[in-house]
């Protein structure tokens, strides 16, 4: 018993490294927004209790800041899933030629955010080749605004683009864990391909369709450098709108309201999918 | 019987070949168009400017290249994502260690709850931790150093080299660890002929995930290490900002991928699909 106890106590001490590393700097950081956001330790002025930083929840730009970055959140996750659904799908049986098809499909993975923004801007811009060929097949008549647009339709691709290989991955994993001999009873039984996807493929990789679901509207709705690239002049994402906050104007204390914003969020999102996942997995037979 | 058995199959064959090459035509489009374009718009001659009706550039040359490798920062930046990049790898290797072991093969109370812990710097916001690790930063004079630009580093690509590694411990079978206990082997053996050799695999692409993302990494970067410091990334930033200089930003948008996606065909080589999904928060 002693020396069971003794070993438990070794192995704490030997995750410390990598996650005290983490715990330290990331719970630093979480910990000083936080605080910031109450102001206290604030950066200019006495550090004391407050609320006032929290008023601008209820500023204009703030709003609309907020509602941009959940609808940039919302249309990538669906977005994305959309366009690896199908993909995923033919990848979990597929021929000859799928491993050249998933090495290919995944080349977006490895291209970093800020690549994958300029690769796509170039295609979508005023004069780049999506216009330019929806223009020789008369499908418009005039070349579309989707770089820098109002509603931030440029955002969308490019984090589809980008994010396309990471939502196949998840998604293929959960739909190679479903065996195929319920497919198989599924035909037997006089199932068609439309009540086999509807019915088996989608409730069995439900699971995996959340994760990827939620971990794509944290990447979309926290983002920076892409909304600042292709996003519209008005408005800014609230992590960019953060960001000139703190180190344009020098007003961390309500740039950190925004960071609890973000972080508060994301943690809802992450609940919401535990919520999500449990009522899912109840469901199974 | 067997005939109509043969149609069907046949029918199948034909249905998955079609099928397979409709998804490589669009995805070599997908994913080949933008490619193309920005290698074209690198070699573009600045005499000869590619504009609006012109299907491709009126002549190509390397006068792009020459002038971003003359002109802007690009090779001190260069330097300096690749000297920290290296240093971030092998600190988070030496901190994932120990730590993935018994991640990996130990059972202790809490370990759901380390294993979330280890995901964090993937799922926190990256820049609302920037913003605010560069005010701790600050505090302990990290800010605007190459000292806390590793640190930063480190602590992004410590998920991916935790995950990784643990995968691998978690796949060595404890029948070769007994046997090699039951002759008689002690720890340094252990380490040396078993664990070592066993989580190499993993252990490589940890590292090429960890320096991937080191070489990508905007955010931590763009608030703790600018204007000091500056990376290929935010030199590209820099190009896509208020000075739009399209010419440039291929240039250094092809200078950084390049090396990335040569690292992923080696990944796909040596290793199989359940490595990247481990890596990739597959909780």
């Amino acid at each position: 018993m002693q020396a069971k106890k003794e070993s438990t106590a070794i192995y704490y001490l030997m995750i410390l490294p990598g996650v005290g590393f983490i715990i330290l700097f990331l719970g630093s950081s979480i910990f000083l927004t936080i605080a910031q956001s109450f102001g206290w330790f604030s950066v200019t002025g006495r550090s004391q209790f407050t609320l006032v930083n929290w008023k601008t929840l209820w500023e204009r730009e703030t709003l609309d800041s907020l509602v941009f970055s959940l609808k940039m959140g919302i249309l990538s996750s669906i977005g994305t899933l959309i366009f690896a659904f199908p993909v995923a799908l033919f990848l979990r049986k597929g021929g000859a030629g799928k491993r050249f098809l998933s090495s290919l499909i995944k080349i977006p993975l490895f291209i970093p955010a800020l690549v994958a923004a300029f690769l796509i801007l170039n295609l979508i811009s005023y004069h780049g080749v999506v216009n330019e060929v929806l223009l020789a097949l008369h499908i418009i008549k005039e070349p579309l605004r989707m770089l820098n647009d109002p509603f931030g339709w440029g955002v969308v691709a490019i984090q589809i683009w980008k994010n396309l290989p990471f939502v196949l991955l998840i998604v293929s994993a959960s739909l190679a864990s479903i065996r195929d001999d319920i497919i198989d009873a599924a035909r037997n039984l006089g199932a068609g391909a439309f009540s086999i996807l509807f019915r088996i493929y989608i409730p069995l990789a439900m699971p995996g369709i959340l994760v990827s679901m939620i971990l794509m509207f944290i990447k979309a709705f926290g983002d920076f450098p892409i909304t600042s690239v292709a996003g519209p002049n008005y408005p800014p994402s609230i992590a960019l709108r953060m960001r000139n906050t703190a180190t344009l104007f020098q007003e961390w204390d309500k740039a950190a309201v925004m960071g609890v914003i973000i972080i508060g969020t994301t943690l809802v999102m992450t609940w919401l999918y535990s919520r999500l996942a449990q009522l899912v997995e109840g469901e199974k037979p | 019987m067997t005939g109509t058995w043969n149609a069907s199959i046949r029918r199948k064959q034909l249905l998955y070949g079609s099928l397979t090459l409709f998804f490589v035509i669009t995805q070599l489009i997908w994913v080949g168009v933008p490619i193309l374009m920005t290698v074209l718009w690198s070699l573009v001659d600045p005499q000869h400017p590619w504009s609006f009706p012109d299907l491709f550039p009126q002549k190509l040359s390397w006068a792009q290249w020459a002038y971003v490798f003359k002109y802007t920062n690009i090779v001190r930046a260069l330097k300096t994502s690749y000297s920290v990049a290296p240093l971030a790898v092998i600190l988070s290797f030496l901190l994932s260690l120990p730590t993935s072991y018994v991640l990996g093969r130990k059972e202790i109370p809490g370990k759901k709850f380390f294993m979330l812990v280890v995901l964090l710097p993937i799922i926190m916001p990256g820049m609302v931790v920037a913003l605010f690790l560069s005010r701790v930063f600050s505090a302990f004079h990290l800010s605007q150093s190459f000292l806390g630009l590793v640190l930063a580093h480190t602590l992004m690509g410590l998920p991916y080299m935790i995950r990784v590694l643990t995968t691998s411990f978690e796949s060595i079978p404890q029948d070769i660890i007994d046997a090699a206990e039951n002759l008689g082997a002690n720890t340094f053996v252990k380490i040396k002929d078993i664990f070592l050799p066993m989580v190499r695999p993993g252990l490589l692409a940890g590292m090429i995930f960890a320096f991937t993302t080191s070489i990508e990494e905007f955010n931590l970067t763009f608030v703790i290490g600018t204007p000091t410091f500056e990376t290929i990334p935010t030199i590209l930033y820099s190009f896509l900002g208020y000075n739009f200089i399209r010419t440039n930003a291929s240039v250094v948008a092809l200078i950084m991928m390049t090396p990335n996606i040569i690292m992923l065909f080696i990944v796909e080589r040596i290793l199989k699909a359940d490595y990247l999904s481990a890596s990739l928060g597959k909780v």
